[in-house]
């Protein structure tokens, strides 16, 4: 086996752990977990607040606001200022906190910045399209044997599979 | 030994244990003794006249089921009923059907499966089950096709006929709608599983 | 019975604080296994790092095992858990355009945030492209709904559409994952890439 750093966590553990989260999730809020519709009621919120009468004439903008709502003052959002915070209280805990880009070392970073960010848009608007990302379709549909998360998270892996050669300039 | 083999081991026997065990221990039927009581007792029976009467009165604690197959009941159903074929009683979860109303009465053809679904709901612990006596055929005879006959009428027998012809025509009207129309109201009286908050959207 | 949000007279508040501390969780798991990582991650698809696939089973599995115990027990009640909802073209459409993603950004939304809680600047990228995929998808939306919203197929589950029990299904698919993490091992010896790890 490669010498690695022992420094993170067995894969096997964290993912019990990651599982009890979910589990937590289910027997307490009766839904699974998810970020990607965190970043949605985001967006929806700037919109809302920079542009009010573009989101009340849309049709997809408007339905949050309905009765007055509140686009943050939902699960994803408020569960994903608690990823942000779980992060760093896990960064911290184990020495990892750093501002870095990383990247791989054959290309610049100005590079692996433009491939990030593209790479959010594109990954973001599918999944919007897919309604959940690895977490909320994939991860949290396989636990509850969701045919829609099956589904996605085969599209997913394969895809990545197939593009994989494509872009292996940036990573290896 | 590592975690990969460990917890690979602990999934696997959980796994098999989940595979053996059925859906829930929910549905083993319970106490022998209160499913006798319960079909012994004469309050879990309605007759059709009874039905009639809290169909004609707007019951809102009545929720009427219907066990016979799909198809029969989209050709002819009491109104307000839902459709839960007995051949399917446990092919969906029964419990949204069984615990949303003080007074569910099953109703079939005749008396048998009726009783038997009576049976079943009460050994799986709902006491909020009857049924209504003669099935289908009871309310076809004394609400849809019977008639009255002699010269004089008493009050009481004045009130039946009058909630059987009400009973009848409200039947008569909703049974007789269009069919998409018909589809439309019997798609509303359908338990569909509430709509849950969740997923990544 | 659970999930404890469903029970009446739960506040709306509670499930928002509950929602922040699974946050919480969720975001030290993601962490602590190394998917703060974008390097750590794509290796799952040029093979000299497969924790993706051991993490992401591992903790599918964990959680559909007991769910469905507590189910079995009557200590939650499954009906009132959601259940993805399929829309046949959505799923494969929006899954293919999640998997270019992944490839190029080197993260998904989650472990996205993750990183981002660290430090990365990298990471900080991939959000802001993603508020921008989410607003593109927002304006663009009469284009894409009939996609979006075309064949309905309700919420599904595997073992329906097999005729299987749940729980036999369950076991089949901690088997099929148990091969797959046997299988990942192998791989990573295959194309271990020291140089890289040494680095993650």
């Amino acid at each position: 086996m490669a010498p690695m750093k022992n420094k993170y966590m067995n894969p096997y553990l964290a993912g019990t752990l990651l599982g009890l989260v979910l589990l937590l999730a289910m027997v307490l809020s009766g839904r699974g977990l998810g970020a990607s519709g965190g970043i949605k009621y985001c967006v929806v919120s700037i919109v809302g607040a920079l542009d009010r009468g573009h989101a009340d004439k849309s049709a997809y903008y408007s339905k949050y606001f309905e009765n007055g709502q509140k686009p943050l003052r939902n699960w994803l959002p408020i569960e994903v200022l608690g990823i942000l915070a779980g992060g760093f209280i896990s960064g911290a805990v184990s020495k990892r906190l750093k501002f870095k880009i990383e990247k791989a070392p054959g290309i610049s970073r100005a590079r692996r910045l433009v491939f990030a960010f593209i790479g959010g848009l594109f990954f973001v608007y599918g999944a919007q399209l897919a309604r959940g990302c690895t977490s909320g379709a994939a991860l949290s549909g396989m636990a509850v044997l969701s045919l829609a998360g099956f589904v996605t998270m085969i599209a997913i892996f394969g895809s990545a599979y197939v593009f994989a050669w494509f872009f292996r300039k940036n990573w290896i | 030994m590592n975690a990969r083999k460990t917890i690979s081991i602990l999934l696997l026997l959980l796994g098999a244990m989940l595979a053996m065990l059925p859906l829930s221990a929910r549905y083993t039927l319970r106490g022998p003794v209160i499913v006798l009581r319960q079909s012994l007792d004469s309050h879990s029976y309605f007759t059709a006249d009874q039905v009639a009467r809290m169909l004609v009165a707007e019951d809102s604690s009545l929720q009427l089921i219907d066990l016979r197959p799909a198809s029969e009941y989209a050709m002819f159903n009491i109104p307000g009923s839902v459709n839960m074929p007995y051949q399917d009683f446990f092919k969906k979860d029964p419990a949204p059907y069984l615990s949303q109303s003080d007074k569910v009465v099953f109703y079939s053809n005749g008396d048998t499966d009726a009783n038997y679904a009576l049976v079943l709901a009460t050994g799986l612990g709902y006491h909020n089950t009857h049924v209504m006596k003669g099935g289908m055929n009871a309310w076809f005879e004394s609400v849809m096709n019977s008639e009255f006959s002699g010269h004089k009428i008493s009050a009481r027998e004045n009130a039946l006929f009058e909630t059987r012809m009400r009973a009848r025509k409200l039947c008569n009207e909703i049974n007789s709608l269009p069919d998409s129309l018909k589809m439309q109201y019997m798609a509303a009286n359908r338990f569909d599983p509430k709509k849950l908050d969740g997923g990544c959207e | 019975m659970a999930p404890v949000s469903t029970l009446p007279g739960f506040p709306a508040e509670l499930d928002l604080l509950i929602g922040f501390i699974i946050g919480i969780g969720f975001g030290f798991a993601l962490e602590q296994a190394g998917f703060s990582s974008s390097r750590k991650l794509a290796g799952m698809f040029y093979g000299y790092d497969t924790t993706v696939i051991k993490v992401f089973f591992t903790a599918a599995i964990v959680a559909l095992v007991g769910s469905q115990f507590l189910s079995y027990f009557g200590i939650l009640n499954l009906n009132n858990v959601f259940v993805n909802e399929y829309y046949v073209g959505a799923a494969i459409v929006g899954g293919i355009i999640m998997g270019a993603g992944f490839i190029m950004g080197g993260y998904c939304p989650g472990t996205g945030l993750s990183a981002l809680s660290i430090g990365k600047i990298d990471a900080l990228c991939y959000f802001f492209g993603g508020l921008t995929g989410a607003f593109l998808f927002a304006e663009t939306y009469p284009m894409i709904e009939e996609l979006a919203n075309g064949s309905y197929r309700g919420p599904v589950k595997v073992n329906e559409v097999l005729g299987v029990s749940p729980g036999l299904f369950t076991f089949i698919l901690i088997a099929a994952a148990i091969v797959m993490f046997w299988l990942a091992e192998l791989a990573e010896k295959r194309f271990a890439r020291p140089d890289i790890s040494s680095e993650l």
